[in-house]
């Protein structure tokens, strides 16, 4: 089989979590679209070499990526930050409004925390897999999920009731 | 207050596992799954997916390969990279052959009769007797180091003579693996241009030639380039 032929294999079978997860952690469909593109594409640049786990392999490489378009984009956003001081904050809606809050407190967490959170809730990853696809043991996986939700209850408290 | 800590461990680790219901949920958890639950959807990964496969192929290298029809040894294949003609094949179906362009040139098959002109072309010429040498470039990089010496010292035996497979060993500097050098000649990805029917036994004798027609095929070209009398 030609490597394109079993890279596009891994999109069909792996991309669409992949993609969700690039998705929750760049919180931009477009950022994601393009994380998931160069996701797939390093994959193909390491033709040749067996995969034994092409999923958690995925995610790894998929962290990688995400992780290098965030520093790029948090440059990108301090060369810009005049710019954007002088343009209007745009009009949004009830659900656009807890959506960028909640993105806004997620996004403040440290990188680990933040991608432990999302794998281990939303891409069902068990913590020995979020050390795969991170690095470190799983206790440390479950750890900074743990590190997460204490900022979060923090963010969001309680209503006294 | 440790009891009330493991209750809402408990709580979490079910909350994480997507094993709770909403009810039981904290705001925390409510606030980040209506944020982050539902996921980009379907109409956006179908679009990314369908960009993911459009640069996959961009990216790609290619082999070009096309048939070479009725020369006197019968239909060949070709198969050309960017760097040059990397395999000749006697016959066999068109999806084996560009099974094995996958497979040992990790390239994507694509069947072109345009990019393949100039080795089409000089392979009939060659072997209807109307061409002494090729101009075209071989494309030896998806060999073993080994091999590719043993093919670059037949490239080296001229048209008209022949050499042994020990004599072959030797100018690669391994006298004595002569066994290895038929074994390298043998698995030679492109024959013809590639003289490894050049290559004799010691005793003169023809040995072994893996193309289609076997020794028949290997007389028949050293004859085309004098090496033999009919």
């Amino acid at each position: 089989m030609a490597p394109a032929e079993q890279v596009g294999l891994w999109v069909d079978r792996h991309g669409q979590e992949i993609h969700a997860y690039l998705w929750r952690f760049l919180g931009d469909a477009q950022d994601a679209e393009d994380a998931l593109q160069e996701t797939f594409l390093r994959a193909l640049r390491y033709r040749g070499r067996p995969v034994a786990e092409p999923r958690a392999w995925l995610y790894a490489v998929a962290g990688n990526v995400a992780r290098s378009q965030l520093r790029r984009r948090q440059r990108d956003e301090a060369r810009f930050s005049q710019l954007d001081d002088e343009t209007p904050a745009p009009e949004t809606t009830g659900g656009r409004d807890l959506w960028e809050s909640v993105r806004r407190v997620v996004e403040a967490l440290p990188v680990k925390q933040r991608q432990a959170l999302l794998l281990r809730r939303y891409q069902g990853l068990s913590y020995g897999e979020i050390a795969r696809a991170v690095g470190g043991s799983a206790e440390s996986a479950r750890a900074n999920v743990y590190q997460a939700v204490r900022r979060l209850r923090a963010a969001f408290p309680e209503e006294v009731r | 207050m440790s009891k009330h800590k493991d209750n809402e461990d408990r709580d979490l680790e079910r909350w994480l596992a997507r094993a709770s219901r909403p009810s039981a949920s904290p705001s925390f958890a409510v606030a980040l799954d209506a944020a982050y639950g539902a996921g980009p959807g379907e109409a956006a990964w179908a679009r990314a997916r369908r960009r993911v496969h459009d640069r996959l192929k961009a990216s790609e290298p290619r082999v070009y390969y096309d048939r070479v029809e009725a020369t006197p040894v019968g239909p060949l294949w070709v198969a050309m990279t960017d760097l040059g003609l990397a395999a000749v094949s006697y016959g066999g179906t068109e999806s084996a052959f560009a099974g094995w362009i996958g497979r040992h040139l990790q390239a994507s098959p694509v069947r072109s009769a345009e990019r393949t002109t100039v080795a089409r072309r000089e392979l009939r010429e060659y072997l209807a007797g109307r061409r002494t040498s090729f101009t075209l470039p071989v494309d030896l990089t998806h060999v073993t180091s080994f091999q590719r010496r043993v093919l670059e010292a037949a490239q080296a035996v001229p048209r008209g003579q022949v050499a042994t497979y020990g004599e072959i060993g030797r100018r690669i500097g391994r006298p004595g693996a002569a066994r290895a050098v038929g074994q390298a000649l043998g698995s030679n990805p492109v024959p013809i241009v590639v003289p490894c029917h050049r290559v004799l036994a010691s005793d003169g004798s023809l040995r072994g030639y893996s193309g289609r027609g076997g020794l028949q095929t290997k007389r028949r070209l050293l004859t085309l380039e004098g090496a033999l009398l009919v």
